[in-house]
């Protein structure tokens, strides 16, 4: 871990691309790690952790295989996001912002992802699906369990 | 330039906001995010107005005027506005309080009701009737609040010491974390989340004691909500009346004002309009000075013991029993000791008082081994009338700055924002420590130096700039031959080893001290601590010679100058403070007269000992005469802050008990031994006779101070510019295989005359403990030591108990603790004094051993 950090300069404008690397090479950033990249950037944990929270790409929960990202924007929302959202918590038993116990499957919402015309919108692994409908769900669930020969 | 508020024509010069040119002109723009002592930020958008030509309406906060401009700030449509900004922000405030019609009437039929947990309104609040956001909503005549109400029902954060965070209040103004970064450099708290989620907090909301807090407290000052409340005055109500101070507690001497009831101490604030200050303070200011005034250890009562017992007294009994005993001695025999916390005028009356009436030289203080001492001394020795005198705010003006071993942030807190000023300025920051302070983020340099040799690191520096031709314009300057001389003959091929630095870090420090001026070091006891610290400020004065850089000497006490000036009127001295300990543990000193700290005497052979106080302490069983004294907030005089400011305070509160003021007790007693000289009536008259008798008070009058004029105390005179040959001072600090570990001292002034402030203060003692002792994880892995486990510490000449601390950045081999006169004497180093008192101004490091248990 300390080597991913030791590779930034010493210069708290690298702070972002710092936590992108993190991100992508855990999955996740750990806790632990804040202290360190104080340290090596120079600026306070709090500071670190302000940032972090700021931006939904970086978390702090280990993520799961999958992410299931649902658009809540109002556009998504009037064709029935929330429904699609229920389906998808009742299928993973997990609430939004959570991970599942066997960490295949993380679940997110987001506010609106531009892609209004084609709403409500699920983002799976970087997959836009479009015009979503409630019986959809258990399907791209299955194919997501399939491709890590589990049914 | 001119420009045009609401049709008046103003006459503007400089850069500055339309908010701050109305505000100075008394045009009112309500405003709740901007503050004077933060850069602009443009948050809350109440504060807009509008600019002839512009389209758009202008945050007056942090839109400058420009020349011809044309401003309106209370058009319909603006004051439309404003109120709409309002009610959103009240929609997610408890917001009833604000807006109910019989608010006026409220207060009258009200019983207590603030002490609920959840905070629905100003009446449940303790901000209520000092509340920013309720004058701003007073003057905009809300009268409903048109959105739906939220609620956010963030649990109240009680956990740190001194004040509640309850983020329900809160309005997102960000001063609190604005002033966090900006100006205290802690950087404790941010902004967190997004959006409408967005709310202030800490890593991982963790507390605020594991964020880098320093609990100075601007946080809660600049918050114009309940959000941010102190828990000691959350339920009291508000204050009647508000006077003015000087904290006593470190070297800043920061103005505060102390708001009383009922002739009671409410609480204490940094006045905004402080000197010293501007606004801010530290934890000890901000925090302790009511439990400091009102602690259960102060002396109520004069005591003389009698038949062995101590019993009360009147005034009149224990003067004379004073007088009668202290007749019995002669001059040598007795001694005195004196404190660089009580003021000039106490000062002066002692010094006075020793040689007039008890005929003895022997008067000592903490202050032989300060750092203003080493450094004089050593300026006095060479005669080259260094200055004494310096600017605090000259410090932000540097370009470079160079400290040395002091944790600014907690031993002198107003000092280190001055620093970070600097670095916000574009300063470069070289820090040489053998610890990891939590300043050095700001450092471009970190001198990781091994404890004590600081000598070796200076004296290289020195040695580096003259080899890269720095010689020429210096060879003019007096005794250049022999200090490059001196420099030669160190042995060069074992610095890296003795100072744990290498080449490049030399090298580069070097050429960081040639790249800009002006160049600012500063030092204090870390670097003066040390047997050879007269070596150490020696060379440190070679290099600011070689970078034309100014010193500035740090002590640690609010009147250390005070003491000095009037100490040195008097040519012949008698012992120093460790002689004095010395005789009183030989017998030489029979009779010992207390009035400053003192190390537990129980194995000292005192015929005689009157201990003059505010506290009880252990040296009280002791005693044979107990005489009360005021703190500085029941009495008046003079104090001489670290830069030479001259700074009166006045009584504050009536003193509780019997206690009376030193300069009284001290006249009082001298009217009884003799009968002339001694007849003051209050301190003016004693300033009045220094300022005759004493050359570096003479332009000192209170009538001056009152009318608000600063007065610096007069300084030296005949500078003279010349290097000093340095001698290497041998071997450092050596450890052995019986006493393994270097003990050092930790040096923030964490006591008020007897007082370990964190003895009263339990918010205090967790965020530093003055029982811990810190050592490295790499130790504390190596013994096998828990977190909180007791230990004691051994040395040759004595012992002590504490708990284990693990602190990251100690180094190996080292552990430290705080340097206390009269903690519980088992939880105390200075009980190792003989060891550490190896000269007269130095109490240096300590090889030590470490046991687990009591
Ligand atoms: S913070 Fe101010 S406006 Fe809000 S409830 Fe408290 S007193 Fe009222
Ligand atoms: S008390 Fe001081 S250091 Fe702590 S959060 Fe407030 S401003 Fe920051
Ligand atoms: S806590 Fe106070 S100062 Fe900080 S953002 Fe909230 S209202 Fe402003
Ligand atoms: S201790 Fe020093 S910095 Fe703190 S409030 Fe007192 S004078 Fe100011
Ligand atoms: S609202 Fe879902 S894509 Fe815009
Ligand atoms: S005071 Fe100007 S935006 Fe807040």
């Amino acid at each position: 871990m300390e080597k991913v950090i030791d590779e930034f300069d010493k210069d708290q404008r690298e702070l972002i691309h710092l936590l992108h690397e993190i991100q992508k090479q855990f999955g996740y950033i750990p806790a632990h790690m804040i202290s360190q990249i104080a340290r090596q950037l120079k600026i306070s944990e709090s500071e670190i952790f302000g940032v972090l929270t700021f931006y939904k790409a970086f978390t702090l929960k280990p993520r799961g295989k999958h992410l299931i990202t649902i658009c809540m924007g109002t556009a998504c929302h009037v064709r029935g996001a929330p429904k699609i959202l229920d389906e998808f918590k009742r299928e993973l038993s997990i609430e939004p912002g959570e991970t599942s116990g066997d960490n295949l499957f993380t679940l997110e919402t987001v506010n609106c992802v531009g892609a209004c015309a084609l709403g409500p919108i699920v983002i799976i692994n970087g997959d836009y699906h479009g015009q979503m409908k409630t019986r959809e769900v258990d399907k791209l669930i299955k194919i997501c369990r399939q491709k890590n020969g589990k049914r | 330039m001119k420009i045009i508020i609401d049709g008046k024509e103003l006459e503007v010069e400089g850069k500055k906001t339309i908010l701050n040119i109305a505000q100075e002109n008394d045009i009112f723009i309500p405003s709740l995010c901007d503050h004077p002592r933060l850069a602009p930020f443009g948050g809350c958008r109440l504060c807009i107005v509008e600019i002839k030509g512009r389209k758009n309406y202008a945050p007056s906060c942090c839109t400058y005027a420009d020349d011809g401009m044309e401003i309106k700030t209370k058009t319909p449509r603006l004051q439309r506005l404003r109120r709409e900004i309002l009610e959103l922000i009240l929609s997610e405030h408890p917001n009833a309080c604000l807006i109910c019609s019989e608010k006026e009437n409220c207060d009258d039929y009200k019983s207590t009701i603030r002490k609920v947990g959840e905070t629905t309104g100003c009446v449940l609040c303790s901000n209520n009737g000092r509340c920013e956001l309720q004058d701003i909503v007073e003057t905009q005549q809300i009268e409903q609040v048109k959105f739906p109400s939220f609620y956010r029902d963030f649990e109240v954060k009680k956990s740190d010491p001194f004040f509640d965070r309850n983020y329900n209040l809160c309005i997102l103004c960000g001063r609190c974390v604005r002033i966090c970064h900006e100006v205290r450099g802690a950087s404790a708290i941010a902004f967190v989340n997004r959006g409408s989620q967005t709310v202030v907090g800490t890593v991982l909301d963790l507390p605020l004691l594991d964020s880098g807090c320093q609990f100075c407290g601007a946080c809660v000052d600049v918050c114009p909500t309940g959000a941010l409340t102190e828990r000691a005055i959350k339920y009291e109500m508000l204050p009647e009346e508000t006077k003015k101070s000087v904290c006593p507690l470190c070297s800043a001497g920061c103005e505060l004002k102390i708001d009383l009831m009922g002739g009671k101490i409410l609480g204490s604030k940094p006045s905004e309009d402080g000197a010293v200050n501007r606004g801010q303070a530290c934890v000890k200011g901000r925090f302790i000075i009511r439990d400091l005034v009102y602690s259960p250890r102060r002396i109520l009562k004069p005591l003389i013991r009698a038949n062995k017992k101590l019993e009360e007294v009147s005034w009149e009994e224990a003067l004379d029993f004073v007088t009668r005993r202290l007749k019995k001695y002669k001059g040598k025999e007795i001694a005195l000791i004196t404190s660089p916390q009580l003021s000039c005028e106490d000062n002066y009356l002692f010094q006075k008082f020793a040689r007039e009436r008890l005929k003895t030289e022997n008067i000592g203080s903490s202050y032989s081994f300060s750092p203003l001492a080493v450094y004089h001394e050593m300026s006095q020795k060479n005669q080259l009338g260094l200055a004494l005198n310096f600017k605090i705010r000259d410090i932000s003006k540097a370009k470079v700055i160079f400290l040395l071993g002091e944790d600014l942030a907690v031993s002198h807190p107003l000092i280190w924002l001055e620093v970070l000023e600097a670095v916000k300025n574009g300063a470069k920051l070289i820090v040489a420590s053998p610890n990891e302070l939590p300043l050095n983020r700001f450092s471009s340099l970190w001198l990781q130096i091994k404890p004590g040799s600081e000598f070796h690191l200076l004296s290289f520096l020195s040695r580096i700039l003259i080899e890269n031709g720095g010689a020429g314009r210096l060879s003019r300057i007096e005794e250049f031959d022999s200090f490059k001389n001196s420099l030669n003959k160190l042995d060069i091929s074992q610095v890296f080893e003795i100072t744990g630095i290498t080449e490049k870090e030399l090298i580069k420090t070097a050429r960081l001290l040639l790249e800009e001026e002006p160049a600012a070091f500063l030092f204090g006891m870390g670097l003066t601590q040390h047997p050879w610290g007269s070596q150490n400020v020696a060379a440190l004065q070679n290099l600011a010679l070689q970078t034309q850089a100014q010193l500035f000497p740090l002590g640690l006490e609010n009147n250390l100058r005070g003491l000095f000036e009037v100490g040195r009127n008097y040519p012949d001295k008698g012992l120093a403070f460790n002689k004095i300990i010395q005789g009183a543990s030989s017998g030489d000193i029979k009779a010992l007269y207390l009035a400053g700290p003192m190390p537990y005497l129980n194995k000292a052979k005192l015929e005689f000992l009157v201990l003059q106080d505010c506290y009880i302490n252990e040296n009280f069983e002791l005693a044979d005469a107990v005489l009360p004294a005021t703190t500085f907030a029941e009495t008046e005089g003079t104090f001489i802050n670290e830069e030479g400011r001259v700074q009166r305070f006045k009584k504050v509160v009536e003193p509780v008990g019997d206690a009376k003021p030193d300069w009284w007790v001290i006249s009082q007693l001298a009217c009884k031994m003799g009968n002339k000289g001694f007849n003051y009536k209050d301190v003016s008259g004693i300033m009045k006779e220094m300022s005759k008798v004493i050359p570096g008070f003479s332009n000192i009058s209170y009538l001056k101070l009152e009318n608000g004029k600063e007065i610096f105390i007069r300084d030296e005179k005949k500078r003279r510019k010349s290097f000093i040959p340095l001698k290497d001072n041998g071997p450092l600090y050596k450890t052995s295989k019986k006493y393994p570990y270097l003990l050092f001292v930790d040096y923030s002034l964490d006591y008020y005359r007897s007082l370990p402030l964190g003895r009263e203060s339990l918010g205090l003692r967790k965020i530093r403990d003055s029982r811990w002792i810190k050592i490295s994880p790499e130790d504390a892995k190596k013994l096998k030591l828990d977190e909180g486990e007791s230990l004691r510490v051994e040395s040759s000449s004595g012992s002590f108990n504490g708990f284990v601390k693990i602190i990251e950045s100690m180094p190996k081999g080292t552990i430290s603790t705080s340097l206390l006169w009269s903690e519980d004497s088992d939880f105390s180093a200075v009980s190792f004094f003989t060891g550490f008192f190896q000269e007269e101004n130095a109490l240096g490091m300590l090889p030590v051993k470490i046991k687990r248990g009591k």
